[in-house]
């Protein structure tokens, strides 16, 4: 750029300003989305936790796949079996294809306590893609599963219960109905929170005098009370389902009022910000404002809030379900299994029955760092 | 060291080399670029450039107070009194900052801490460099508060900054850069936050100042006025590079580089195309009145206090016209301007646009005459949606007022960033890709795309570089000529006001104090106010 007429007569299309940025104004053009991929994909923290979310979603979603069994099937011989491990040498020591060892039953003559001891002689080799327990994907109904014992042997990864169940299958499915939760309450929580919270920032007033004192009612509960209430209203021979969704319906109840308060404040930030006032100054409805101005201005702070309170479900759901006040038997949830194990005496007899719990925290710590990763990520004072 | 400021052998300061990058997401960015300048005992040195021109972060550097994502240049030095300061580790600069270099921020609102009495920030100042007792700790506050010429320091002393104006406040920020009389004062921008007449009054404290301790002073700075009333050198910076240095007066009668020629060039300049006075009536404003209640006294007390932001103000701008609405902050021009587009608070008074009374009616009913009448914002960064493009953003108007087809919207668009002198690639941008300038463009075209016959210019260049400030009048002008446009014009920039406005009304505590046409207001103001804001805007005072 040469001309440096005072006058100031350039032709459109040229580049015009002196302040202008050569980079920004030559370079491609991304979007505050492309951004935020931009900045993120830099967070090793992040893209961890991203990468061990959706392992952990995609095994929800194939649990019928990658669980050798169904929730129900009892292997009657492996009563209180512990973990099996997977070996690839053979007892000479040599190399052979992956195998489990089964166990002999030994009876303590003084104790009577029956102890399991790894037998050789009870090998079962493991296979891939073996046939199993039906299981029903997409309206479809399949038998092949990720993997399983030699002509249909039973193989314990991770032990069984008290009913002789496998702990591993049972823990892949958990995953679908503490996800579920997980999903519902955060995508509910949000949906509501939303449209309260922009309701009660964007018109004010009385709207908002009286929103803002229901939020402080709702948050003003005792939660864990009010879960307990909800075991003493519900019928004892209630439907499981019904049971689900009245405790989804709770944990919306006590979740979305955060929400509504942080956007809330936000959007009285922004509501008086100019673009929202050019927008008024052109004519644009409220309906329109709050759409297209105010909700995509939203939503970044939106997603984050997201990906903070699903871990917070998934810890609430397991402490309830552990309880026994979540989530009812015959549907499977990490709380639900951890209810086995809630006497010292099982504890010490199966302790592999804790296993959920490293579930747990696996997949706590994983959407926390994603939603770390995407809190720094769509900062939007962050530029570096 | 290729060039020599003035003939002494060893300057104060001497920065020399100094390169800038930042890493950010989309890879690092050059801020600053082999910048080398020096500074004498008593010298006052204007580093001068736009925004973005690397001129701050070269002070920054200097303190080593750069942002973490900066990787500074390894020929980078900053030879201060004989030592290079690039060369030494945090702990040994903390000793010297705040003791022998100090720093004036920008933003007095914000840099003084609200929790702390003036007297403790002051003092903790001195405490962390001397050892000093109580009681003479508080004398020697008071000394400073007394110094930078603060009314009352002894109540001051106990004050908290919200208690202190913005001019008050950066006085205090001086008595804290004065606290350990220092060598070197960097001074960010001091007076940019300020209003004008509060701007002369800070100026003259600092040069005052620096001539009676013989500091050197860097002054960084925008603001040409400013150069050329307190500086004895200039640097002039542009993306990162020094493109011309020399004396003050010399720079500024014989500019050599194009750019500070452009810069020299772009103070306001012309006078309104004359105006038919006979013209109808376009927008008129009698006795509009807007009052703030305020609540005080105690909960079981509760008193209210009445604010008249706008006290009966009446105002007329008739076909072509432009009117200028000048004051500083605080005066009520921009409370009075919005509640006569309707856009703000209304309470009393009649609004006539264009023939119809508009004052009583609700937003539904005023929705026919937002297309008629448009408003663009100071601000061009929190003007545009950052999640919109351009396209979206200039076509929102056209949508909500069913303008057209999608074509016909499109040409319509097109036609608008012609008249800003846009590319129209810009339509598939977003704002945050462009600059303070082009943004202000876009706003712009967003008003005129409604083809609306009045515009209210909410101080739309003071949020801009000097150079572009011309350029936006410049179009402002243009398009009057092109569209018959009327305008009101919110300035507190009377150089502004006089190349752009026929008229002008001065306000201050919500009331008119003066009003006509803007010649004869400006060369023989009636009040004292207007006399000051005029001689802060044209006298150049040592």
């Amino acid at each position: 750029m040469t001309d440096v007429t005072p006058t100031h007569v350039t032709p459109p299309g040229a580049p015009v300003d002196f302040g202008m940025n050569a980079e920004a104004a030559t370079g491609p053009s991304l979007s505050y989305w492309q951004l935020v991929r931009k900045r993120f994909r830099r967070n090793r923290y992040g893209m961890a936790g991203l990468i061990m979310s959706i392992t952990i979603v995609l095994t929800a979603l194939f649990a019928g796949f990658i669980a050798p069994y169904a929730v129900d099937t009892k292997d009657r011989a492996a009563i209180y079996s512990p973990p099996q491990t997977i070996r690839i040498f053979a007892e000479d020591g040599s190399l052979t294809a992956p195998f489990v060892l089964g166990f002999e039953e030994v009876m303590d003559p003084n104790t009577f306590e029956i102890t399991f001891a790894p037998s050789f002689e009870k090998a079962v080799k493991l296979e891939l893609f073996t046939h199993g327990p039906a299981y029903e994907f997409m309206g479809m109904e399949f038998t092949t599963h990720l993997f399983g014992g030699q002509d249909g042997a039973f193989v314990h990864l991770l032990g069984t219960d008290g009913l002789g169940r496998d702990v591993f299958s049972r823990m892949v499915y958990g995953a679908r109905i503490t996800l579920l939760m997980g999903f519902m309450v955060m995508g509910l929580a949000c949906v509501i929170g939303t449209l309260v919270g922009v309701t009660s920032g964007y018109f004010g007033g009385r709207t908002d005098t009286i929103i803002q004192r229901v939020i402080e009612f709702v948050k003003s509960f005792p939660d864990l009370p009010l879960y307990l209430a909800l075991v003493a209203v519900l019928p004892r021979n209630a439907d499981p389902i019904t049971t689900f969704i009245m405790f989804a319906g709770i944990l919306v109840l006590l979740q979305w009022a955060n929400l509504a308060r942080e956007l809330r404040g936000k959007v009285i930030a922004i509501r008086s910000v100019e673009f929202v006032r050019s927008a008024v100054a052109v004519g644009a409805s409220d309906k329109r404002i709050i759409l297209r101005h105010i909700i995509p201005n939203m939503s970044s702070h939106i997603i984050v809030w997201a990906t903070y309170v699903l871990p917070e479900v998934i810890l609430l759901e397991s402490f309830l379900s552990f309880l026994g006040v979540g989530i009812q038997q015959p549907l499977v949830s990490w709380g639900v299994m951890l209810n086995a194990v809630r006497d010292f005496q099982s504890l010490a007899a199966a302790p592999w029955l804790l296993a959920p719990v490293g579930m747990i925290v696996l997949s706590v710590l994983a959407f926390n760092a994603l939603g770390d990763g995407m809190r720094d990520a769509m900062d939007p004072y962050a530029n570096d | 060291m290729q060039w020599t400021l003035t003939p002494m052998t060893n300057p104060l300061l001497s920065v020399e080399n100094v390169a800038v990058s930042f890493r950010t997401a989309v890879g690092t960015t050059e801020a600053v670029k082999n910048v080398s300048y020096a500074v004498n005992k008593g010298e006052t040195l204007a580093v001068v450039g736009e925004s973005g021109s690397g001129k701050s972060v070269t002070a920054r550097a200097i303190m080593g107070m750069l942002a973490t994502n900066a990787i500074v240049g390894g020929d980078t030095r900053i030879i201060f009194d004989g030592d290079d300061l690039s060369t030494w580790s945090e702990l040994e600069l903390q000793r010297i900052r705040g003791k022998r270099i100090s720093m004036i921020f920008q933003e007095p609102l914000t840099s003084l801490n609200p929790i702390y009495k003036i007297g403790e920030q002051v003092g903790e100042i001195i405490r962390v460099h001397r050892d000093i007792s109580k009681a003479d700790l508080k004398a020697e506050v008071i000394r400073l508060l007394t110094e930078v010429q603060l009314p009352d320091p002894e109540r001051r002393y106990s004050q908290y900054p919200h208690e202190m104006s913005g001019g008050q406040r950066q006085r205090v920020m001086i008595a804290m850069a004065l606290a350990n009389n220092p060598d070197l004062l960097i001074a960010d921008e001091p007076t940019t936050a300020l209003d004008v007449t509060v701007q002369a009054e800070i100026l003259s404290l600092i040069k005052m100042l620096q001539q009676k301790h013989n500091m050197a002073v860097i002054l960084i700075t925008h603001d040409l006025t400013v150069v050329s009333r307190v500086s004895d050198n200039v640097v002039v910076m542009r993306r990162g590079e020094v493109v011309e240095r020399g004396g003050t007066s010399e720079v500024f009668q014989n500019p050599q580089h194009p750019y500070t020629k452009h810069l020299i060039a772009s103070e306001p300049k012309g006078l309104p195309d004359p105006l038919d006075p006979h013209a109808p009536p376009v927008m008129e404003g009698k006795d509009v009145c807007v009052t703030f209640r305020l609540k005080s006294g105690g909960f079981f007390n509760p008193k209210t206090v009445d604010l008249k932001a706008v006290d009966h103000v009446s105002a007329l701008v008739r076909k072509g016209e432009t009117l200028g609405v000048v004051g500083e902050s605080g005066s009520g021009k921009t409370t009075f301007a919005m509640s006569l587009i309707r856009l703000g608070v209304f309470q009393s008074g009649e609004i006539t646009f264009q023939g119809d009374r508009i004052d009583r009616l609700s937003r539904k009913q005023l929705q026919p005459y937002r297309t008629r009448m448009q408003v663009v914002f100071q601000d061009p960064f929190s003007s545009l949606n950052p999640r919109m493009i351009i396209r979206q953003i200039l076509e929102e108007g056209l949508i909500v007022n069913g303008n057209g087809s999608a074509k016909d919207r499109d040409r319509i668009i097109r036609q608008a960033l012609d008249d800003v002198q846009m590319p129209h690639s810009a339509l598939d941008r977003f704002p945050h890709e462009f600059s303070g300038g082009q943004r202000q463009r876009l706003a712009i075209a967003r008003a005129i795309a409604l083809e609306p016959e009045f515009i209210l210019l909410d101080e739309p260049t003071s949020a801009l570089d000097l150079s572009i400030q011309a350029q936006i009048i410049e179009l402002l002008r243009d398009l009057r000529r092109k569209h018959g446009l009327s305008y009101m014009f919110i300035s507190h920039d009377l150089k502004v006001v006089q190349a752009l406005c026929h008229n002008v009304i001065v306000m201050q505590h919500g009331k008119v104090m003066e009003a006509g046409p803007t010649d004869q207001v400006l060369t023989n103001p009636s009040t004292d106010y207007t006399r000051r804001l005029v001689d802060a805007a044209f006298k150049v005072v040592a």
